[in-house]
């Protein structure tokens, strides 16, 4: 062996080590500023001014799409809730000159648009253009939802989402599709493995984490910070139901699976039920619509639903649930006034309310209130002739919209357990005897009402 | 590093001063500097080792914060991207042919793309176009030369083949009976030696390039006549070309990208692909004014039939106030070439998987088809339902334009349709006027949505019916008495030849002679009289006005209707219920009309032309309209010729099956 000297090996550790201490600052130097370049936003927003890059980027955005007669609608909302602060005086003078940049200066990264699909014809040339203006594009593709219910068709995938960027600020144009059920609906955006995850911070989007559902809008064409954009008519109601616009499809795999199993009724009697049921759903909804009573899917319409996308034929009713606090005295008159006479009252106000309506042919329509209490949500049962009352628990829920029959309605977001809570971990399974007193997994005994509020709190028609 | 020790025993050679001077120092404490060395030496390992894991850790930490920025938005179901088998290099491709009596096969690179060994079947000369750059099978056709005219067809498509493409032949069973010297000389053409000695049940393989080069040939001389030649199997080499080559070098357009995407694919679709002055694929007909079907969506019904897809869309797309956006193809399986199509004229297409046979099959494809349709236009109260094998007139949306509000409001219609069954040459006259009949013809109609989602659709067959979809939608149960308006010169040619029930003297009989209008924006008459009781009004007016003909002469004869033109005349006819048609069948089977099960009718009365006047004829007396018979005249009867009913009985349910 060679004779090392050690106090040479020990400088070269020494040196080796400096190097390494060095290299570890530059490291965490470069980690650091990599950091605030992916927040750009953080560095952006201390230098709002009336030069903005945002008013910029959204005029040229403006350009492009009306040099394409592509009619795109506003739906940003950090620009409408200032908008609609102001909402009167804009309306008031549609065309005046704005003296400062109020709406589109704001800082943010994304500016968002809608566009409805049947409104233009997607044209490539769009895109040319774009590029041509500096724009980098972005397209987010996916399965055609109005397709998915339907067995083995196989469309082209549709367009969800697209993302125009220039400079530091981005562009989010969402695609909105008209579905049946007279809504608009648009599609989650989800990134296929090639995509580039940094195009934009994902993140920060307002439209894309879940697909939304939406009315039709009425549009205003306004002028604010001298550009001309639609605007939805009342921005504030369109922030609100932007809010509570989450959408879940129905699981239409699932539910062929569950017919492979179990072949659908296609008897006579089947169809009629079905049809009978379908109508009544679209009476109620639209009354309770009318009322302003938000509404959802339960018990057995709603595992028809989440279960097999249909109706189940042997249900023999058709079943919504209300929370009270939405109740409304009205809620009867109105029924009545749409032809549905009131069958039965169980319960009050207070206390396990439960309404059933009299729909065409034995088809029964009933509405069971929901009371919040501590962490759990429950509804009341009564027994006409005992006077004896049930409670039936679920699991705290939030609402989504969905599309059922033809009709746009809520369900439950959380239906598994929903559905699960009320039918067992075997709801899967069809069962054609159903004792609404002892089959429901979570129903607990809850008293008898006392004799002298009988009249009251049993009435049947 | 472990194996280092140090060595205090060992003297440094080469010392510098300040270092003896230290060394000597600390010679004394040597316990203490080798406690120290060690020390140092431990440290400086951590100080890598911590710097490393400090490393690991930021970059983690970085990486994460990526894939977490992200993460809600990643999709689910992760697509796997399948490795694509790069685009084959090589230059050279191995061709195998063969060719013998009961069976043909085409190999390419090993890899089979013709076979053929199905009895009774797939007889003449097949033919296999391949792209001279890549080797993809742009076209498969079979032509039947035992068979007459089919040589024709043949001529017609090797034409139509772009020059460099490379053309395989091979012939099963017989192919010369009626090889005519027209397709002789073409194929001699091509470099082929032997096709013009091709005689009875000769085998013959040929391989070669369009315009070019032979690759091989060969070929087996039938002994005898009784016997077939020997099988031949031909094995050669073809070289590939560039892709520029293959390629035409039109104008850089949107539209020319669909076309080159198209016409590097697909063959036999002639002009669309010429390099030279090729056929446009975009029309811009003349925008309806007023268009009441401008967002109707229309339905195209298609299967694996792509040369008519092609001609039926380029009749579609030509039609005055079409409306692209609305179209939608449904390809009933994963049939490529129909979706090639689709894509060339820049329309949307949608495959369906088989789920049934036969006529089951086209059931289900109708019912997913139009279910689809209504999802996709969830507005729509309507769709146009087409199928593949369908002209459409210039002035289809024209017509459908002036009649739909009278399905919008008439409870009592079943449909509109294009087509009417007994509007032929010689019985159709004027482009105007319209009809209300007790059957729905199909082949091109409007179906209103509520009918389809209310009733239709519930209820329609299950896979394991078999059954018709239109025999169905025309059942008592179904329609329910209502009724359908149709022209009298149809909106609609049926040219399909080759189809489920379908073969050419069939196509001849009953289609070939059907009247087709192709006069633009015709102004539809009197459309109000389409109403429920204004019809019945229409009609008495017309009993009315309408000369009794002789009832003494025979009704076949063509002096039964004077020659005379623009005139109204009405015949009885016996009818003695409502289902009595034995002497209407007869009639319009000497009239050489659709005879094969009844349509047309409404209330026992049938409208047509004849010599250019317009021929009623009423059913007594089943019919309502009965009344209007003078009482001198009897009511013609004609018997069923007796020897020949159960063979016309056969073809009549064969043939109901039909249209």
């Amino acid at each position: 062996m060679q004779k090392i000297n050690r106090n040479v090996v020990l400088a070269l550790l020494s040196l080796t080590s400096l190097v390494f201490l060095l290299f570890q600052l530059c490291y965490y130097k470069f980690y650091l500023s990599q950091k605030n370049g992916a927040a750009f936003s953080k560095v952006r927003g201390s230098q709002s001014g009336q030069d903005s890059t945002q008013w910029h980027v959204v005029r040229k955005f403006l350009g492009l799409i009306s040099s394409h007669n592509i009619p795109v609608y506003l739906i940003d909302p950090l620009i409408l809730g200032l908008v609609d602060k102001d909402i009167e005086q804009i309306r008031s003078s549609p065309d005046g000159p704005s003296p400062e940049c109020k709406y589109f200066c704001s800082p943010r990264d994304f500016t968002t648009f809608a566009l409805l699909d049947k409104t233009w014809k997607h044209e490539v040339g769009l895109f040319r253009t774009a590029e041509k203006m500096g724009f980098q594009w972005l397209k987010i593709i996916n399965k055609d939802p109005r397709l998915d219910g339907m067995d083995d068709l196989s469309g082209m995938e549709i367009p969800l989402h697209y993302i125009f960027k220039l400079a530091s600020h981005a562009i989010h144009l969402v695609v909105f599709y008209e579905r049946s059920g007279n809504f608009l609906w648009h599609g989650p955006l989800r990134l296929k493995q090639h995509m580039d995850r940094k195009f934009v911070p994902f993140r920060k989007l307002h439209f894309g984490r879940y697909p939304g559902a939406y009315e039709k809008p009425e549009l205003l064409l306004v002028s604010i910070d001298d550009l001309k954009v639609r605007i939805p008519k009342n921005p504030s109601s369109f922030l609100e139901e932007m809010s509570h616009s989450r959408f879940l499809e129905c699981r239409y795999r699932e539910a062929r699976a569950f017919f492979q199993l179990y072949p659908d009724d296609a008897s006579l009697d089947a169809v009629e039920f079905r049809k009978k049921a379908k109508s009544l759903l679209h009476l109620a909804a639209l009354t309770l619509n009318n009322l302003g009573v938000k509404f959802w899917l339960s018990s057995g319409t709603c595992l028809g639903w989440y279960r097999q996308c249909n109706i189940i034929p042997h249900s023999k009713d058709v079943d919504l649930g209300i929370f009270i606090r939405d109740y409304k005295a009205d809620i009867i008159p109105a029924f009545q006034k749409a032809g549905l006479p009131l069958k039965h009252k169980f319960g009050k106000v207070e206390d396990s309310l439960e309404l059933s309506f009299q729909g065409e042919d034995d088809v029964k329509l009933d509405i069971f209130f929901f009371y919040e209490e501590g962490d759990h949500i429950w509804n009341g049962g009564t027994q006409a002739k005992s006077g004896k009352k049930f409670k039936y628990l679920f699991p705290k829920f939030t609402l989504c919209w969905t599309e059922f029959v033809e009709l746009k309605v809520h369900v439950p977001c959380e239906t598994l357990q929903y559905v699960e809570a009320n039918y067992g971990p075997e709801w899967k399974v069809p069962v054609k005897t159903w004792d609404w007193k002892s089959s429901p997994s979570n129903v607990q005994d809850n008293g008898v009402w006392p004799v002298d509020e009988w009249d009251d709190v049993i009435q049947i028609y | 590093m472990d194996e280092w020790k140090p060595n205090p025993a060992v003297k440094p050679h080469k010392k510098r001063s300040w270092y003896l001077a230290w060394k000597y120092k600390l010679m004394n404490q040597r316990a203490l500097r080798k406690l120290c060395q060690t020390g140092a030496v431990l440290f400086l390992l951590v100080t890598v080792i911590v710097n490393i894991k400090l490393i690991l850790d930021t970059r983690k930490a970085a990486y994460e914060e990526e894939e977490e920025s992200a993460q809600d938005y990643d999709d689910e179901m992760l697509n796997v991207e399948v490795p694509r088998h790069p685009v084959n290099n090589k230059k050279v491709l191995d061709v195998e042919v063969y060719s013998s009596r009961s069976k043909v096969y085409v190999a390419v690179d090993g890899t089979t793309v013709l076979e053929d060994e199905a009895r009774e079947q797939g007889r003449g000369i097949h033919v296999i176009v391949l792209n001279q750059a890549t080797g993809h099978v742009m076209a498969k056709r079979v032509f039947d030369t035992y068979s007459p005219h089919e040589d024709e067809a043949m001529v017609l498509f090797l034409n139509m083949v772009a020059r460099g493409r490379i053309l395989i032949f091979t012939i099963k069973d017989e192919g010369s009976f009626h090889l005519k010297e027209t397709a002789k000389n073409v194929l001699k053409s091509l470099g082929s030696q032997v096709a013009p000695f091709l005689s009875w049940r000769d085998m013959w393989t040929f391989v070669g390039k369009k315009g070019g080069e032979v690759y091989g040939e060969k070929h087996a001389k039938s002994p005898a006549l009784s016997t077939w030649g020997d099988p031949v199997l031909l094995k050669t080499e073809v070289h590939l070309t560039s892709v520029e080559d293959a390629e035409c070098h039109w104008p850089d357009t949107e539209l020319n990208r669909r076309r080159k995407r198209f016409c590097s694919k697909v063959e036999g679709y002639g002009s669309v692909c010429s390099c030279k002055d090729p056929t446009p694929i975009e029309f811009n007909p003349d925008p309806l004014k007023d268009n009441k079907v401008f967002d109707v969506p229309v339905a195209v019904i298609a299967g694996n039939r792509p040369n008519y897809l092609y001609r039926m869309l380029r009749s579609l797309l030509s039609a005055q106030g079409v409306n692209p956006q609305m179209i939608t193809v449904f390809i009933d399986g994963y049939y490529e070439e129909p979706m090639d199509v689709v894509e060339l004229f820049g329309l949307s297409g949608i495959q369906h998987t088989p789920i049934s046979i036969k006529n089951a099959r086209v059931s289900q494809h109708y019912k997913a088809s139009l279910t689809a349709t209504f999802n996709l236009f969830p507005d729509a109260k309507f769709a146009v339902v087409l199928e593949e094998d369908l002209d459409i007139s210039v002035d289809f949306f024209s017509f459908l334009s002036q009649s739909i509000h009278l399905l919008e409001e008439d409870e009592s219609l079943y449909c509109i349709s294009a087509w009417n069954d007994q509007g032929y040459e010689h019985t159709a006259e004027d482009p105007s006027l319209l009809y209300r009949v007790e059957t729905m013809p199909g082949l091109g109609w409007v179906l209103r949505k509520s009918l389809y989602k209310d009733e239709l659709e519930p209820k329609w067959p299950t896979p394991e019916k078999l059954w018709d979809w239109d025999m169905w939608m025309r059942m008592p149960e179904q329609r329910k008495g209502r009724e359908c308006i149709i022209p009298d010169i149809s909106r609609s040619y049926h040219f399909g030849i080759v189809g489920l029930n379908m073969n050419g003297y069939f196509h001849e009989a009953y289609f070939k002679k059907h009247k087709f209008n192709t006069v633009p924006s015709v102004q539809l008459k009197n459309v109000e009289s389409l109403r429920k009781d204004n019809y019945e009004t229409e009609i008495h007016r017309l009993l009315g006005e309408a000369e009794v003909l002789d009832h003494s002469k025979n009704p076949c004869e063509d002096s039964f209707v004077p020659d005379t033109e623009g005139r109204v005349y009405v015949m009885f006819i016996r009818m003695e219920q409502e289902a009595d048609f034995t002497t209407w069948t007869q009639l319009a089977k000497c009239l050489h009309i659709w005879d094969l099960d009844v349509r047309g009718n409404h209330k026992g009365l049938w409208r047509l032309f004849r010599k250019k006047n317009h021929f009623l004829v009423v059913g007594v007396p089943a019919s309502p309209y009965s009344s209007k018979k003078p009482s001198s005249v009897t009511p013609i009867y004609m018997e069923p010729p007796a020897k020949e009913e159960g063979a016309v009985a056969v073809p009549a349910v064969a043939a109901a099956e039909q249209t």
